[in-house]
């Protein structure tokens, strides 16, 4: 998994790329949580190359939202691949992250 | 495979193209590999606890309709009884690697035979399946 970190409307866009899986998501988290700690008010996660996403990655995205809501801030993830849609759907996830087509919805709302 | 997350990526391609060279659909083949991960990670996590320096077996058989996998490890006995994820509706980290196993396999047991560590069976049928059968109760 490769991330990158940039700015967008004041922001924070993590775009993902590869597989999330038990050993790429540590990275993922240390991120978030140093993001997390900054008190960022948006964060936006792009999942248009995202591969593959199993537990311990939806486990990542959960403890980040989490955070992100402890200090009023947003989490929200945009350009899911369908596939991976349904993963949240059936951890029933879906209605529980704000869930955007584009990077542009993600930002308007 | 070794204990290290990092081979995870080669079980998921294998069990792939395992699914691939017998004809199995592409969403299935999701599932199954991400099952199959699953309890891998499994493994590593509870079985060996993080250590990296040991040993996964992996092996598949298919035939007359079913996808079979059968891990084996040498690490800590897992509790068959205490095995079960969160309730789906309960949103915290964790406890959802073992609904995405049941939701795929048909059969999840563990071989009370084997004396040190674990071999789990895995089967999934591949004809006249209720797809709907698994809500993760």
């Amino acid at each position: 998994m490769k991330i990158d970190i940039t700015e967008h409307n004041g922001a924070k866009v993590f775009s993902l790329s590869g597989d999330i899986d038990l050993y790429s998501s540590p990275v993922l988290r240390k991120e978030l949580i140093f993001f997390i700690g900054k008190k960022v008010p948006l964060l936006l996660v792009d999942f248009r190359d995202v591969s593959y996403i199993d537990s311990s990655g939806i486990a990542t995205l959960v403890e980040g939202l989490r955070g992100m809501m402890s200090h009023g801030g947003k989490l929200k993830l945009f350009g899911i691949p369908e596939r991976i849609v349904e993963i949240f759907a059936f951890s029933k996830l879906d209605k529980v992250f704000d869930i955007c087509g584009s990077l542009d919805d993600a930002v308007e709302d | 495979m070794p204990s290290n997350p990092k081979y995870l990526c080669i079980v998921r391609e294998v069990t792939a193209k395992v699914g691939h060279i017998h004809g199995i659909g592409e969403d299935l083949m999701e599932q199954i590999k991400l099952a199959v991960d699953e309890a891998c990670a499994n493994v590593i996590k509870y079985a060996y606890g993080g250590d990296v320096h040991k040993r996964i077996v992996i092996r598949y058989k298919v035939d007359r309709g079913r996808f079979e996998v059968v891990i084996e490890d040498s690490g800590v006995k897992a509790d068959p009884e205490a095995i079960m994820g969160r309730r789906l509706e309960d949103v915290r980290p964790g406890g959802l690697g073992i609904h995405f196993i049941k939701r795929c396999f048909d059969i999840f047991e563990f071989d009370g035979k084997k004396k040190k560590g674990n071999r789990l069976r895995l089967v999934r049928y591949l004809k006249e399946r209720n797809e709907d059968r698994y809500h993760g109760a």
